[in-house]
């Protein structure tokens, strides 16, 4: 088994769709921190919240019409969260930005179980991706094929609007120094609104995206967290590259540890990122030098 | 440095009161509660000194707690220890932990050092949920509860239990103190206002977090060990990660490096905990808007509350220069 080239696929194919759910979860939540200095917990409860409307909107619509549709409720949470406490939070230090979204992560696992109740849903694949396509040899679901694409174009899509446009150009000045960044005439206030709501829209996604292959349950976001923070800390805060690396490192090691190493596949990750913080403590590709 | 003030006097005095006449006439399920409360004040204290006085804010101390009630349930039900000698040895194994981790994450300040405390802690979760010889996620039964029938106590009633939890936190809080006020605790609460200074001054700056980490594991281990005792029964969901975020919650609802603050935050969230739940399902729900509140409110938590509106109006404004003072930094820093 071992040494079936088409098994060593599959298992990266497996690796490289759960880097990219974890990428489309970082993203949001590393350039919020990088810009904001704003720590999130609440992120993974976007996501849970994300899962939750495409699983409603998909039984009036259907799929697509939560894909497209989700995100964007996500999106108006978000602007909520930040109009009602995340901009009264952001002068506060790391640690009230913790508990207040600690305490958020309590207050919307009680309220997804009040309006959706305790039982898990499901959504179906939608039908355009409902068959297995046959890859280098092995026939792999077209479904998480379409979850790498998605993570890949949005990579792309950010990797072009951070690198090489103007308002990507103020984001990286709002992360470099935010203070000189406003002194230049950039309105950092509004540059934060906007990628507060971007990053919230994509946790969201990324919940759609995640729906049909897991069941939604409520405590999907707390799940989730966890490997998002690890990705996060390992690639460093608030850079996309840090973010793409994480998500990979963390896919690959965690797919990887699980075939080669049972016993230790759980404990590898949090290994490598007890090893990360002691020799760089900033993590590997830090937006601030 | 940690002083006791009247007004903690009065307060430490109170609780203790409360808690022995609760100890002395409840029924069963009031000594139950009664000795939830005095094992999350053990695990309070705990965090307090590591997060109130060193500003490390720790997010692995749920897990520490469960690392003290495996080591002592392995100990002694399976290697077949005795009672307090499986104890002291889970004690010293948690402290020793606890000392690794602090050593380890000394270089991390803020968001780092939280995120570096959370992987330990969550690394000490998969490990204790995977290996077979720790039962998995059916955990681990059968406990026995420290024999003192020498002295004419048996533990195996739950007044006895609760009396003894109730003379065992009065002993940490002891030594909480004593640790505060001892070198150790003067060069900590140095390297919690300025770091710099006391490296310059020729202090090891890493030496003294991880021997304060150390001990306050040390704490939260026996707060495990008394967990495995009264519960005599142990899963791996002590150690996650989300019981370390509560007793961070506990710590901050009651007062951040007060001491007395935290107990008073566990008793007041066991007890909400306890009547919401006989209420609504829904509890969690409460109790994240109670924390949102008080964290939102910038008071340092319901102690802190009462001690900036207590006193003459001197001893108020010197006070509240030192609360804002002490707040600003730890929230800065942290």
């Amino acid at each position: 088994m071992a040494h079936d080239l088409g098994f060593w696929t599959l298992q990266a194919l497996n690796a490289l769709q759960l880097s990219m759910l974890l990428f489309l979860l970082s993203i949001g939540l590393t350039v919020i921190f990088g810009l904001m200095h704003f720590v999130n917990l609440a992120h993974g409860s976007l996501y849970a919240l994300g899962a939750y409307f495409a699983a409603s909107l998909a039984a009036i619509g259907g799929y697509w019409m939560g894909f497209f549709l989700a995100p964007v409720a996500v999106a108006g949470v978000g602007i909520l969260l930040y109009s009602g406490l995340i901009r009264r939070m952001r002068k506060s230090g790391p640690m009230a930005q913790v508990l207040v979204t600690f305490g958020l992560i309590f207050v919307m696992l009680d309220l997804t179980r009040i309006f959706w109740g305790d039982l898990a849903l499901a959504i179906d694949v939608p039908t355009l991706f409902a068959g297995r396509v046959e890859l280098l040899g092995i026939e792999y679901p077209a479904y998480r094929l379409f979850i790498i694409g998605l993570g890949l174009a949005i990579f792309a899509a950010l990797a072009f609007v951070l690198g090489r446009t103007q308002i990507g150009a103020m984001i990286r000045a709002g992360v470099d120094n935010d203070a000189m960044a406003s002194c230049l005439g950039i309105n950092v206030e509004r540059l934060f609104f906007i990628v507060f709501c971007v990053g919230c829209a994509l946790a969201g996604l990324a919940g759609v995206v995640a729906a049909p292959l897991l069941s939604v349950t409520p405590d999907m976001g707390l799940q989730i967290l966890i490997p998002t923070l690890i990705v996060i800390v390992i690639g460093g805060l608030g850079s996309l590259k840090g973010a793409i690396a994480g998500s990979l490192i963390y896919g690959f090691v965690q797919t990887f540890g699980a075939v080669l190493a049972p016993q230790l596949a759980s404990v590898l990750i949090y290994a490598l990122l007890a090893a990360v913080l002691v020799i760089k403590p900033v993590g590997l590709f830090p937006a601030k030098g | 440095m940690f002083r006791h003030n009247a007004l903690r006097c009065t307060v430490l005095l109170l609780l203790a009161a409360a808690a022995l006449f609760q100890a002395l006439t409840a029924g069963y399920f009031g000594l139950e509660i009664l000795t939830e409360i005095l094992i999350l004040a053990i695990l309070v204290l705990a965090l307090d000194i590591a997060a109130g006085f060193g500003g490390m804010v720790s997010l692995c101390h749920g897990a520490l707690m469960g690392v003290g009630a495996y080591a002592y349930a392995i100990l002694s039900a399976k290697a077949g220890l005795s009672p307090p000698v499986a104890m002291a040895a889970a004690l010293a194994l948690t402290g020793g932990c606890a000392w690794v981790i602090g050593a380890i994450c000394a270089r991390s300040h803020g968001i780092y050092f939280i995120m570096a405390t959370l992987a330990f802690g969550q690394m000490a979760y998969s490990y204790v949920f995977e290996a077979p010889v720790f039962g998995g996620d059916d955990g681990l039964g059968g406990i026995a509860r420290l024999d003192l029938s020498l002295i004419g106590v048996d533990l195996n009633d739950s007044r006895s239990f609760a009396l003894f939890c109730l003379a065992v936190l009065g002993a940490v809080y002891g030594a909480s103190v004593l640790i505060l006020r001892s070198g150790l605790g003067r060069s900590l609460a140095g390297v919690m206002h300025n770091e710099q200074r006391m490296r310059a001054l020729g202090l090891t700056v890493w030496r003294v977090k991880a021997d304060v980490f150390g001990l306050s594991g040390m704490i939260a281990g026996l707060a495990g060990v008394l967990a495995a005792q009264h519960v005599m029964y142990i899963s791996p969901g002590l150690l996650s990660w989300t019981v370390s975020g509560e007793a961070l919650v506990v710590v901050i609802l009651g007062g951040l490096g007060t001491l007395v603050g935290p107990l008073v935050g566990a008793a007041a969230f066991v007890l909400l905990k306890h009547e919401l739940s006989a209420l609504t399902p829904h509890w969690h729900l409460v109790v994240g808007v109670i924390l949102i509140a008080v964290v939102m409110s910038r008071a340092n938590g319901i102690f802190g509350w009462i001690e900036a509106c207590w006193g003459g109006r001197a001893e108020r404004r010197a006070a509240k220069a030192v609360r804002k003072q002490k707040t600003k930094e730890v929230l800065s820093d942290a």
